[in-house]
C-alpha cells in the first residue's frame, strides 16, 4: 500500500537520513529502530506529509501521495509520541469527542471492554489531568479502535507503558494485521514485538 | 454521501469547539471583567462630566474591546498545536486552510459573540444615546470578525515563536488601525452610513480571502518545524 523510495531529508541544512526504502503491504508490521534524534519521528512525519523530503517520493496505493493525499488521510490512524486528549475534559467526555469527530460506527459496549481491558473503566467521569501519564498513553491507544482505519502509523507506542500494556499491544497489533491491517511504529528499545520488517535508521 | 459525511465532521468540529470552549469559560470571563474595569477606570479618571463621556465613549469601546480581544489571541492555535490535535484534525480531513476558517469563525463565536452581547451595558456606563447602539453592532459585527481573520494570521505566525508573546498583538494591533477609522466613523457621521459600512465590510472580504492562505501556511511551517 505505502511505497517509499530513497527517501532523504534535511532540515536546516543538516541531513537527518538518507536513502531510506520501505513497503508496506497488509498485514505488515515494521518496525523502525534508533537512538533518540536519529529521525524516527521525522521519518513518520515525513510519510503522512507533514515534512517535505528533499529527495525520494512517497506513493499510495501506486498513486504520489501528494495526488492521493486524502484518501490516504482516511486511511490512517497517527498516534503521537504525546496525548491528544483534551487535559480539561472527562474521560468519557473525550471518548464521545472522538467517537463524533471521527464519526465512528461502534457501539458503546464495544468501548466499554476496550476501557475494561486498558483497565481505564475506573476513571470514565474523571479529568484527564488526574490520569498518570502511562494512562493517558494507554486512552490514547482507544483511538485505534474508535477510528477503525487500515493503516497505523505510531510514534513510540510501547514508553510509559507496563508489561500488562506491552503484552496487550502486542494482541492488539496480532490482531489488527490479521485483518489485513498495517503497522508503522517506532521504537528505541526492542520491545519483543513480532515484526515482519524492521528499518534501522 | 461524502458531503454529509464532511459536513457532520464540520458539525462535530465545532461541537468539540463548544465543549472545549464551555470548560474554559472562566477565561472568557476574565475578559469580559477585564473589559468592564477598564470602562469603570476610564469613567473615573476622566472625571463625572457626561459629555466628555459620550464624545469619546465609542472610541474607548473599541480600543478595549480590541484589547482585550488580543488577551485570548494565545489561546487560538495554541493548545490545539502543543497537545497534537491539529495534526489529528488535518489527518481527519480537513485542510490546514480549513482549519483556519473554521477556527476563525469558532473565535468569533465564542470569544467575539460574547464581547457583542455585552456592548449594551458598556453604552449605558458611557452614556452613549441607545438609539445609536444598532450603528454599534453593525460595525462591531463586521470589525470583530475582521479582528478574528487578522488574530488567525498573526497566531499561526506566533506558534514557534516561544519568547516574544506580545509580537503576536501588536501584528493585530497595528493591522487593526483602518478598521478602528472607520468603525468609528460609523457612529460620528451616520449620514455615511452606507458608505462607510461597505468600505467596512470591503476590509473584512480583504481579510478575510487573506486568512486561510496565510494561517494555513504558516501551520504548514509550524508543524513542519515541531
Amino acid at each position: 500500500m505505502i511505497i517509499v523510495k530513497n527517501l532523504s531529508v534535511e532540515r536546516l541544512n543538516k541531513k537527518i537520513f538518507e536513502n531510506i526504502n520501505l513497503s508496506l503491504v497488509s498485514g505488515d508490521i515494521t518496525i523502525l529502530k534508533g537512538k533518540n534524534g536519529s529521525g524516527k519521528t521525522t521519518l513518520l512525519k515525513t510519510i503522512l506529509n507533514i515534512i517535505e523530503p528533499s529527495i525520494g517520493s512517497i506513493y499510495w496505493k501506486g498513486k504520489l501521495l501528494k495526488k492521493n493525499l486524502y484518501d490516504f488521510y482516511s486511511n490512517v490512524t497517527y498516534i503521537a509520541d504525546k496525548t491528544s486528549s483534551l487535559r480539561k475534559l472527562t474521560v468519557k467526555e473525550n471518548i464521545n469527542i472522538w467517537k463524533r469527530f471521527f464519526l465512528a460506527n461502534i457501539d458503546n459496549t464495544q468501548i466499554e471492554t476496550a476501557l475494561k481491558t486498558l483497565k481505564l473503566d475506573k476513571y470514565l467521569n474523571q479529568k484527564i489531568g488526574a490520569l498518570s501519564l502511562g494512562e493517558t498513553k494507554k486512552l490514547e491507544f482507544l483511538r485505534l479502535i474508535i477510528e477503525n482505519k487500515k493503516v497505523w502509523i505510531l510514534d513510540e507506542p510501547l514508553s510509559n507503558l507496563d508489561e500488562d500494556s506491552i503484552e496487550l499491544m502486542k494482541q492488539t497489533f496480532e490482531d489488527h494485521c490479521a485483518k489485513e491491517g498495517s503497522i508503522i511504529f517506532s521504537s528505541h528499545q526492542n520491545p519483543g514485538i513480532y515484526v515482519t520488517k524492521e528499518i534501522e535508521l | 454521501m461524502k458531503i454529509m459525511k464532511f459536513i457532520n465532521k464540520i458539525i462535530f468540529f465545532y461541537y468539540r469547539e463548544y465543549k472545549l470552549n464551555l470548560s474554559g469559560f472562566q477565561d472568557i470571563l476574565t475578559n469580559i471583567i477585564f473589559f468592564f474595569i477598564s470602562i469603570f477606570i476610564f469613567i473615573f479618571s476622566i472625571g463625572p462630566d457626561k459629555e466628555t463621556i459620550s464624545l469619546i465613549g465609542v472610541g474607548i469601546i473599541w480600543t478595549l474591546l480590541l484589547l482585550s480581544s488580543t488577551l485570548s489571541l494565545r489561546k487560538f492555535y495554541q493548545d490545539d498545536f502543543e497537545n497534537g490535535n491539529l495534526l489529528i484534525i488535518h489527518l481527519n480531513g480537513f485542510s490546514l486552510g480549513l482549519i483556519a476558517i473554521l477556527k476563525t469563525f469558532s473565535h468569533f463565536l465564542f470569544v467575539q459573540v460574547p464581547f457583542l452581547l455585552s456592548i449594551p451595558i458598556a453604552c449605558i456606563l458611557l452614556n452613549i444615546p441607545i438609539d445609536k447602539l444598532i450603528y454599534l453592532f453593525a460595525s462591531f459585527g463586521i470589525g470583530s470578525l475582521t479582528l478574528s481573520c487578522l488574530g488567525s494570521i498573526s497566531s499561526s505566525m506566533n506558534l514557534m515563536n516561544q519568547r516574544n508573546f506580545l509580537l503576536g498583538s501588536v501584528i493585530v494591533m497595528i493591522f487593526s488601525v483602518p478598521i478602528i477609522i472607520f468603525s468609528v466613523g460609523i457612529i460620528n457621521m451616520e449620514e455615511n452610513f452606507n458608505s462607510l459600512i461597505n468600505i467596512l465590510f470591503g476590509i473584512l472580504l480583504i481579510v478575510f480571502a487573506i486568512n486561510p492562505w496565510a494561517s494555513g501556511l504558516c501551520l504548514k511551517l509550524s508543524l513542519e518545524n515541531n
